[in-house]
This record gives structure tokens, C-alpha cells and sequence, in this order.
């Protein structure tokens, strides 16, 4: 019986060390911490970008940063006790999925300072940092319109939620238009804002879905692919990598830097540079007449460069398209052109 | 007398389920429908080499019709003389609903019937591998429910030794290794220590999951050149991969596809056929007189659970070097429980746990398809599918599904 309990007692000793290795402490510095959703902080998507900006803070602003990370639903409210009790002096959770725990924390503990990447504000205490994506979605959906030989693009999701959503939003209205402008017919697979629903492989990890998704999507002849899943994409970048005859979308980050092996098939990436509004809200903190966030909330837009799509790959698309998005972008910000959020909003309710 | 009437009742009421069949399509699918609707379904698939046949356009009211009509046909047939192969029926049945069913979702559309049959054999191939290892192990009483982190360490360990090595077998093997080894971990906590195997196994799913997060976010994601295994060419069997819609989806795989069919075979006939296998079954439903006739019992459970190991190690490997060909955390997606679910629905016999995988895995694709199609079903119930499925098939055709006897009791010599 004794022999059971130790085997059993190193196993989860050790597994718990190894789990467990995210923490860190000093005094006197302002004191950060971050709590990151299931894909873990080296998803190469928004947990990764959001710990680029602790880290930038920790470089550029010498503050003592650490994150947590969640496996699993339960693990949100375990991970914000912990920085609770060693009392940060600001928690930043990163997603949609962390709202009602962030909350209900922030409720809780009034003197502490939360952000919440891809929410709205939640509270005096916090400060939400939201995303315009789908102004980037929408140049994206052009460019990929502009760069489809079959006139089928598809795009995929993770979970049905907002932030994935509105990705896929402004890349169909972004196809609406390039058919609108250059009298084409490019059809969208995997996602219809009117109905408020596409294909979703269900989950933020399976990137053996993300392969099998892309493969059925060319199968049906969709030549440009965006998924916005997270690492599930990375499993999609293969398949179209081994197929060579189409084109993926990174998503959050510039995938030709993050995930340089496929950069051959990237055709742009849409930007969601969380990053800045982490650093943003962290330099606010740190500042000397920083009096609590009072509920505001951080909107990335095209204007502020929160969100943006990388450079397209040479010669995938016609020349004069380039100047196009520069001349959309410019109408986007000016309130000209309709990315879609009003719809998709109107759909939520 | 009694006997019989009641299989005259059971006849009937397998008519009568497939007139139900035959009515739902006509009230669910019809209705949509118009006269000039044409439905087509693809069969060829870019860069093979199979013969291209073209494809398939028919009316879509046409179509239904012959569907309906058939399945009519066969439950008046049932009701009147009754069939011998009922349940060979019953698979007609549900394939000519499934097809209206794909007929009525591709209305004005077409979708690539080759396509989807590829993907749920693909889709099939992890589930089926799970389910494999389970067999192994629960046949001869030992529960495994760390399937899920002994793919998960396989697929860690062949994406790693295969970056550094730049070789798929030496990657392949090193997977291997490490399911064995976490199999030969299960097996000493079961066997030797008799920990409750539940425990045991929840216990190597969480080592797992924390061992290969940890040195994954440590080394592999900081270190590209210790993620990039390579990943297994398609070798198209000769003359067979020309085969119109067969050749691709069975002919035109990797060694690992191909490599986990042979084992469903090989394993089912070592099971069913060889002294092997009924030594195997014997320590499985009665350890007791199994020793008493002086078979091993200990060694067949090290052996068994140690191949059950590695076969989930296999699934792992799959997973990177036929797929992906990268490591991320938690990429196995909980497919170690689906196989443990297939393994049960294939009431613990090889064959049984393909065609349950296979299941599985075409509720998986016929989803994605119907999600491009934009079928007015809400994505999450057609995540549910495979589930849904799953539950009506167990509580439908399988009915009671009995573990081997001894299942999950540490074996005490007298």
C-alpha cells in the first residue's frame, strides 16, 4: 500500500513541477501577470502575442512579469486566485472564454487592476482591449479574392464566438466587395454572416483537423484558406503546403515570421496586435498619475494600427491591387465602407 | 411456438423501421425541393491517379424518389417475406437515407463524394489506433484509460527524434518506444503495485500532458529545428490506386495507413485464431483457471499492455509524421477517448473497432461538408454528430456491449 502511494505521489510531484514552472517574483517593481486561455502561451497566436507584450514591458519598462497557463475551463479561476494571493498589481487574462471568471474576480477584489484581451470593459478595475478585426478581415477577403484562380475562397473557425467570428466577417464582406468592384462571382465556403454560422472543427488544439478541414476545402475547390483557430491553422498550412497549388491566411500574428516553414503558401496574415495593447496597458499602470482604468476600454482599429494585414506575397495577385487595399483602407477608416460588425452584431441578438 | 412469434414481432418491427426511413425522408427532404434542382456529387480528386470518371449530375426530386422508393421496396419486402441479413438491410436502409440526405444538401451544389470517403479513413486512422491499444490491454482485464498521453508522448517523441534524426522510421520507432515504455509504466502500477487502474491511467494522461507541454514550450516552440520532422510520402499502390474512387481513398496512403489495416487484421485473427489469443482472452475472463492451466498471467498482462502502449504510441506518431508533421500541445484533441469509446462500441474486437472509428470518422467529414454546403443545421449539432450517432447505434443495433469479465481486477496468485 505505501509502495502505491509513492508511486503515485513522485508522479504527480514531478508532473506538478513540471506544470507549475510559470511563476517568479521580486519586490519594489510593478507586479504583472498574465493568464492565458487553453492553447498555452506558445500558440504562436493570441496568447503568444499578448506574452510579447509582457515580455516587451519586461525588457523596456524592467516591471516583473509572469503568466499561468489554463488546460482546461476550470484552470481560469485557479490561475486569477494565484495572482490574487501574491498580489499583482495587474492580471491580464487573455480571452472571450475568461470573461465571467475575470468578473467575477475583478468584483471581488476592487483594487486590483485587470485587462481583458478581446473583451469589453468588465468593471471600474478593468480595462477591456478589444479589436476592430474585422477591418482586417475585410482586406484580407480582398486580397483573397484578388488572388483565387478557381473563384471559391474558405475560411474555417475554431469555436463559434465573436472573436473568431468577426475574422471571417469582414473576409466575406472583404469578397463582397471585390466581386462589387471587379464584377466577379468568388463564392466563400465555411462561413455565412447572415446565418451566424460556418465550419468549426470545435476546439483551439486538434491541428489534425486543421489538415483534414483544408484538405475537404480543396477537395471542393477553394484555392485561398483562412482559419482562424489558433495552432488548429498550422495543421491547415501543411496540407496546402503539400497540395502547393493554394494559399493560407495566417491569422493574429505574421506567419511568414511566426511559422517561416510555410511562408512559401502565406498569402498575407490579418493582424491583431494584441501586443500593443498589453504594453499599452501595462505603461498606463506603471505611469505615476495612473488614477484606475474607470472602465475604459482599448479598440484596435486600422487607424491606430491594432490591426492590419501583413504584406502579400509577390505575385499573388494582379499589380494595382496593393493600391487598391491602400485606397480601402484609407475608406475604412473614413467610415466609407462597411466591414460587416453591424450585421454580425444585429445577428447576435 | 412463443419463440417464434416473437421473431415474427422483431421481423416486423424492422419493416416497420424501414417504412419510418423511407417517411422521414419524404417529410424532411422533399418539402425543400424543386422540380429543376440538380444535385452533383465529384469523384475525382486533384493529383491522383486514378481513372477520372467525371462526375454525377442527376435531379435532385429524381434522386430522392429512387431513394425513397427503394427503401420502401425493402421494408414491404421485410414486412411480407423478411430478409435473412436483416441487419445487411438495415445498412442499406440508413445508406440510401444518408444519401438523400447528402442528395438534399447538395441541391444547386456539388460536393466530392471521393473527398469525403478519403477524410473519414484519414479521420478514422488515430480513433482506430486508440481503440486498438485499447483492445490489447482491456482483453487481457487491464483498463487503459492513458491512451490519450501515450499518443500524446508518441507523437512528442517522434516529432522530436524525427527532427533530429530527419528520418520518419527512426521517428516512427522512437514513438514506439515511448508508448511502450509509458505502457510498461501502466502495466507495473496495475500489475505489480495494483493501483486502481482508473487512477493509473488518469495518472500517465496528466504526467503525459505535463511532461510534453513542458519541454515542448521549453524547446520545441523556441526551437524550430527540433520541430520539423519530415513527414511520410503517399506510396499509391500500383495499378490498385488507379481505381476510380477506391484507389485514392484505400490505395493512394502513407506506410502508417496502411500499417494500422494490417494490424486490425493481424491483430483480429491473433485474437480470434491463435493459442495467443485465447491464452490472451482466458487471463481476461478468468485468471484464475487460466494459471490454474498454467498460462503466465503476469507476462501475458506486461506483454499485452506494453504492444497496447506502443500501438497508441503508433497513433501518436500518425499524428505528426502522416499529418502535420509538427508537435503542439495537446494536439491529440481527446482522440485516446473517442478510441475508447470506439473500442466499446466495437464490443472489444478489432474489426468492430475499425468499423466504429470509421463511424467516427465519417460523421467527422459528412460534417465539414455539410458546413460548406451551409445546411440550416447549427455547427454545434453537427459537432455532435459522431456522438449522436454513437449513442443511437449502441442503444440500437449493438445492444448490450459485455467487457470481459475480469476487466480492471488486479490479479492475485493464489
Amino acid at each position: 500500500m505505501l509502495k502505491k502511494l509513492w508511486v503515485l505521489l513522485s508522479l504527480v510531484l514531478v508532473t506538478t513541477m513540471l506544470v507549475g514552472c510559470g511563476g517568479g517574483g521580486a519586490g519594489g517593481k510593478l507586479k504583472v501577470g498574465m493568464v492565458t486561455d487553453m492553447g498555452g502561451v506558445d500558440d504562436k497566436s493570441f496568447n503568444a502575442t499578448s506574452w510579447k507584450g509582457v515580455q516587451r514591458a519586461i525588457d523596456e519598462l524592467g516591471i516583473d512579469g509572469s503568466y499561468l497557463e489554463s488546460k482546461q475551463q476550470t484552470d481560469y479561476a485557479t490561475n486569477l486566485a494565484q495572482y490574487v494571493n501574491q498580489e499583482a498589481d495587474l492580471i491580464i487574462t487573455v480571452g472571450f472564454l475568461l470573461a465571467d471568471d475575470t468578473a467575477d474576480f475583478a468584483s471581488r477584489y476592487p483594487d486590483t487592476n485587470f485587462a481583458i484581451v478581446d473583451f469589453g470593459s468588465l468593471g471600474d478595475n478593468v480595462r477591456g482591449l478589444t479589436f476592430s478585426t474585422d477591418e482586417a478581415g475585410f482586406l484580407a477577403g480582398y486580397a483573397a479574392a484578388a488572388a483565387t484562380k478557381t473563384g471559391k475562397v474558405a475560411t474555417f473557425g475554431g469555436i463559434n464566438i465573436p472573436t473568431v467570428a468577426i475574422f471571417m466577417v469582414g473576409y466575406e464582406y472583404g469578397v463582397n466587395y471585390y466581386n462589387q468592384q471587379h464584377g466577379t462571382n468568388v463564392e466563400v465556403l465555411g462561413w455565412e454572416t447572415a446565418a451566424n454560422d460556418g465550419v468549426f472543427v470545435g476546439n483551439f488544439e486538434s491541428t489534425d483537423d486543421g489538415r483534414r478541414v483544408a484538405e475537404t476545402f480543396m477537395n471542393e475547390g477553394a484555392d485561398v484558406i483562412m482559419p482562424v483557430a489558433g495552432p488548429v491553422g498550422l495543421g491547415t498550412a501543411q496540407a496546402v503546403k503539400e497540395r502547393g497549388n493554394a494559399w493560407v491566411i495566417g491569422v493574429d500574428t505574421d506567419w511568414t515570421v511566426s511559422a517561416a516553414e510555410y511562408k512559401d503558401v502565406i498569402l498575407t496574415s490579418v493582424l491583431k496586435n494584441m501586443d500593443v495593447a498589453v504594453f499599452d496597458t501595462i505603461k498606463a499602470v506603471q505611469a505615476d498619475d495612473f488614477a484606475g482604468f474607470n472602465g475604459e476600454n482599448y479598440v484596435g482599429t486600422l487607424a491606430n494600427d491594432g490591426v492590419g494585414i501583413a504584406p502579400i506575397a509577390s505575385g499573388a495577385v494582379p499589380a494595382g491591387i496593393s493600391d487598391e487595399l491602400e485606397q480601402i483602407k484609407a475608406d475604412i477608416i473614413a467610415g466609407k465602407i462597411n466591414t460587416g460588425w453591424a450585421e454580425y452584431s444585429a445577428s447576435l441578438e | 411456438m412463443n419463440e417464434n412469434s416473437k421473431d415474427t414481432r422483431r421481423a416486423r418491427t424492422w419493416g416497420i423501421v424501414f417504412l419510418v426511413f423511407a417517411a422521414l425522408m419524404l417529410v424532411l427532404f422533399l418539402p425543400g425541393t424543386t422540380g429543376s434542382q440538380r444535385t452533383t456529387f465529384a469523384f475525382d480528386l486533384e493529383l491522383s491517379e486514378a481513372l477520372p470518371i467525371g462526375s454525377l449530375t442527376f435531379s435532385t426530386q429524381g434522386g430522392l424518389y429512387l431513394l425513397v422508393v427503394l427503401a420502401v421496396f425493402l421494408g414491404a419486402w421485410q414486412l411480407a417475406k423478411g430478409f435473412k441479413q436483416v441487419y445487411l438491410i438495415l445498412g442499406v436502409v440508413v445508406l440510401a437515407f444518408v444519401l438523400a440526405f447528402l442528395t438534399w444538401a447538395a441541391r444547386d451544389n456539388s460536393m466530392n463524394m471521393t473527398g469525403m470517403l478519403q477524410a473519414t479513413l484519414l479521420r478514422a486512422v488515430p480513433i482506430t489506433l486508440a481503440a486498438l491499444s485499447g483492445v490489447m490491454c482491456e482483453r487481457c482485464a487491464v483498463i487503459n484509460i492513458g491512451i490519450e498521453g501515450m499518443m500524446l508522448t508518441g507523437a512528442f517523441t517522434s516529432a522530436l527524434i524525427g527532427s533530429l534524426t530527419q528520418n520518419v522510421w527512426v521517428g516512427l520507432f522512437a514513438a514506439l518506444s515511448a508508448g511502450g515504455l509509458m505502457g510498461a509504466l501502466l502495466a507495473v502500477m496495475a500489475i505489480r503495485y495494483k493501483v486502481d487502474q482508473i487512477i493509473a491511467g488518469t495518472a500517465i494522461n496528466i504526467l503525459a500532458t505535463g511532461l510534453t507541454s513542458y519541454f515542448s514550450s521549453r524547446y520545441l516552440q523556441s526551437i524550430p529545428e527540433l520541430n520539423r520532422p519530415p513527414t511520410f510520402v503517399q506510396l499509391p499502390l500500383p495499378v490498385l490506386s488507379r481505381i476510380p474512387i477506391v484507389g485514392p481513398v484505400l490505395f493512394t496512403n502513407t506506410a502508417p495507413v496502411y500499417l494500422m489495416l494490417i494490424l486490425v487484421a493481424v491483430i483480429h485473427v491473433m485474437l480470434f485464431y491463435t493459442r495467443w489469443g485465447l491464452r490472451t482472452r482466458a487471463v481476461g475472463e478468468h485468471p484464475q483457471a487460466a494459471d490454474t492451466l498454467g498460462v503466465n498471467v503476469f507476462k501475458t498482462r506486461y506483454v499485452n499492455v506494453i504492444l497496447g502502449g506502443m500501438i497508441a504510441g503508433l497513433g501518436g506518431a500518425y499524428l505528426v509524421l502522416s499529418s502535420v508533421a509538427r508537435f503542439d500541445e495537446n494536439m491529440t484533441a481527446g482522440r485516446g477517448f473517442i478510441g475508447l469509446a470506439a473500442m466499446i462500441f466495437g464490443k472489444w474486437s478489432p474489426i468492430g473497432a475499425l468499423a466504429a472509428s470509421l463511424i467516427f470518422g465519417f460523421a467527422d467529414s459528412l460534417r465539414t461538408n455539410l458546413a460548406i454546403l451551409r445546411v440550416p443545421i447549427p455547427s454545434q449539432f453537427l459537432l455532435m454528430a459522431p456522438y449522436l450517432v454513437t449513442m443511437i447505434v449502441l442503444a440500437g443495433v449493438v445492444g448490450r456491449a459485455n467487457p470481459p469479465a475480469a476487466d480492471g481486477q488486479p490479479y492475485e496468485k493464489q
